[in-house]
């Protein structure tokens, strides 16, 4: 055998052994990215892509202590097999669209991770959702209750969208003997010009509710005396406040001092303490969450104590979705017994058609979109309780 | 009549925050990108400190006043300062000076944020703002210091401008740096008092505008300085009158816009305004002519 025979040999042997090992790390090891090779692999790498800094920090960050009290769990649990461990990387997306992409792409782009809790926000999540399809990676997005998100077979969402729970609040109006309500909504902010230019009115005339005022306002506005004079002037039954967090502290507080006296609801976004800098201001405020520390079902308990024990503090809804998030996801890696990118796809759809308890409660599906019933709180001094019309 | 007092109110708060940045602007030509997260980190620095010891009206404004002072001595000393040195002219370092600006905000926003997790903040004081009616018109206790100070500051400081030799030394480096320098103004100094100035005046609008909102974020001067460049465009830059009437004239803008109910159209109505008004005077309301000399 000649030395040019010799060499071509051992560049073949070496082709075939780097195959081998390939094979081996993706089947059983490291990552187990990869599309629908089977098996669930010993490091299971979820990136988290979502506001870690930024205007809605609150939510990603959130998000981030929901998903790794459950990473503690499913291990503690061995619920994927002894030993399976559970990455989580996170990717700031600074409150930015441009950001979420560019940090969507670098995830997607690390074959090593499987799949994605997405941006929590609607414009950076609807902005990524196609991309989400065409790159084939499962993306759980938390929040974002907007349109244009849940649009492909790779894309789900955990947080049910907001007008899906807010049936309740109007409800509640009714049972309070509310005729006739205004509304104050940021027209800038997707998911409450939806509910304030469609949902809530349509809810209201339905109920037999005359909306005798609607005052859009922009993200940008910060002073709202006028419009706090404007409700006051008007005297309706009830005013539907959806704001952004430090926009709903000032109206709550504008509006008492404008004199009105009318009862308030609100939104999800009010939760998390974000009402707290409002004070006595923000008393007898009512709005509905997926998540609250008062829920008394068995799950959102035990969830609420391991948070507290964990991170020494109350957990909020997006801990909440966070943590059902990534237990949807470790519940579909273990239905399909699959980790990779395909066998987390295929798992997410099986879940999703049972359904599960989390921290929010049952959760059924619309299709890849998470649905609950939720629950109205009350704000009194500085404490959420459950809310009752009587 | 309560939508000018309204307007009047909203007018005295971004005439607060844009008097500084103003100030520095017109006379040591620097376009200050740092004003917000001074104003933001001011009234943050008040909320941190009221959290541990509840603390009257005036304590507040004092805590955020010093600590606005202080910021914006520290950046035209740690940032403004060495870009100058290190650049050829003036018109050489007003990009650099620009994004420094931008960098330095950015650390006071981070931490910030990071600490409250961009969830509004707002003082534990002893203070709480009253309500009182005049002829029918609702005022706060807040608003009224609000359109005082805001009044009292605009007008103090142009008349300081004109009159003071302080003033006219700095006026005097606003229209030729070098040649000031080369009558006697020690440039060096004036600028640290400057931004020492314009940064006590950042750390009061935060504190007010704090007690008025009942809260801020941390991206709450970021809004703002926007506003803020509006206004001194609108009103001349150099022009500290100008710069009064140009926030009044925003204000102004803008209640017209929410009174009609077209609330979405805020900021296109008000800034549309602003560049009709700039097509017809370039320079601004009271702003010099520019002279080219070719």
């Amino acid at each position: 055998m000649g030395s040019g025979a010799l060499k071509r040999k051992a560049l073949l042997a070496a082709v075939a052994m780097t195959t081998v090992l390939g094979t081996a790390a993706c089947g059983s090891g490291d990552g187990g990215g990869s599309d629908g090779d089977g098996g669930i692999a010993d490091t299971i790498k979820i990136a988290q892509v979502q506001d870690q800094t930024g205007a809605v920090a609150y939510a990603g960050l959130g998000a981030s202590e929901g998903a790794e009290l459950a990473i503690d769990e499913i291990e503690e649990q061995g619920f994927l097999g002894d030993g399976v461990k559970i990455d989580l990387e996170k990717f700031d997306t600074a409150g930015e669209i441009e950001r979420a992409s560019s940090e969507m792409s670098k995830a997607m782009g690390d074959r090593g991770i499987s799949a994605i809790l997405g941006p929590v926000s609607t414009q950076q999540a609807a902005t990524v959702a196609p991309l989400v399809g065409r790159q084939k990676v499962p993306t759980v997005f938390t929040q974002a209750g907007g349109a244009g998100v849940v649009i492909n077979d790779y894309t789900f969402r955990a947080t049910p969208p907001m007008e899906s729970y807010y049936e309740s609040v109007m409800d509640y109006l009714e049972e309070k003997g509310a005729k006739k309500i205004s509304i104050l909504y940021n027209a800038t902010f997707p998911t409450f010009a939806l509910l304030g230019e469609d949902d809530v009115p349509a809810m209201a005339k339905d109920r037999g509710m005359e909306v005798v005022q609607s005052l859009p306002v922009q993200m940008t506005t910060q002073d709202f005396t006028g419009q706090a004079q404007q409700v006051a002037r008007e005297g309706s039954d009830a005013l539907v406040m959806l704001l952004i967090a430090p926009q709903s502290v000032t109206a709550l507080g504008q509006l008492e001092d404008a004199g009105y006296d009318g009862q308030v609801v609100a939104t999800s976004v009010q939760a998390a303490g974000n009402i707290k800098a409002a004070g006595d201001s923000a008393d007898g405020l009512v709005y509905p969450v997926p998540f609250s520390v008062a829920m008394e079902g068995e799950s959102s308990q035990a969830f609420t104590e391991a948070f507290k024990k964990k991170f020494d503090k109350e957990p909020n809804p997006y801990a909440a979705d966070g943590y059902d998030a990534m237990w949807w996801i470790a519940r579909a890696i273990k239905a399909s017994g699959d980790s990779s990118r395909e066998g987390i796809r295929k798992g997410l759809e099986q879940v999703a058609e049972e359904g599960f308890t989390g921290a929010m409660g049952d959760l059924t599906f619309d299709g890849n979109d998470a649905r609950i019933d939720g629950v109205l709180v009350q704000w009194n001094g500085g404490k959420e309780s459950l809310a009752t019309a009587g | 009549m309560q939508d000018l007092l309204n307007a009047a109110t909203l007018g005295s708060i971004y005439l607060l925050f844009a008097l500084g940045m103003a100030l520095v602007w017109g006379t040591i030509g620097i376009l200050n990108f740092a004003h917000g997260a001074t104003f933001m980190f001011s009234a943050f620095v008040g909320h941190l400190v009221s959290r541990e010891t509840e603390l009257p009206f005036l304590g507040v404004i004092g805590v955020a006043v010093v600590t606005g002072a202080v910021i914006s001595t520290l950046t035209q000393l740690l940032a403004f300062q060495p870009i100058l040195k290190r650049s050829k002219s003036q018109h050489h370092a007003e990009m650099r000076i620009l994004i420094g600006g931008i960098g330095v905000a950015a650390i006071p926003l981070a931490l910030a944020q990071r600490e409250t997790r961009s969830s509004p903040f707002g003082f534990t004081s002893s203070y709480k703002a009253e309500v009182f009616e005049i002829l029918g018109l609702r005022l706060t206790t807040t608003s009224a210091v609000i359109i005082v100070a805001g009044l009292a500051m605009g007008i103090g400081l142009t008349l300081w401008l004109r009159r003071s030799r302080q003033g006219l030394a700095l006026r005097a480096i606003g229209v030729d740096a070098e040649t000031s320098s080369g009558m006697g103004v020690n440039r060096t100094a004036l600028a640290l008092g400057t931004m020492a100035v314009a940064g006590a005046l950042a750390g009061l609008a935060g504190a007010l505008l704090t007690f008025h909102l009942g809260a801020i974020a941390p991206e709450t001067g970021d809004q703002l300085i926007i506003k803020a460049f509006a206004v001194i465009v609108l009103g001349g830059l150099g022009s500290m009158l100008g710069t009064v009437i140009g926030a009044y004239v925003l204000a102004s803008a803008e209640t017209f816009v929410l009174y009609m109910n077209w609330g979405t159209w805020v900021d296109a109505v008000s800034f549309g305004l602003i560049f009709l008004i700039l097509l017809a005077r370039p320079q601004g309301l009271l702003g010099r002519k520019e002279v080219r000399r070719t």
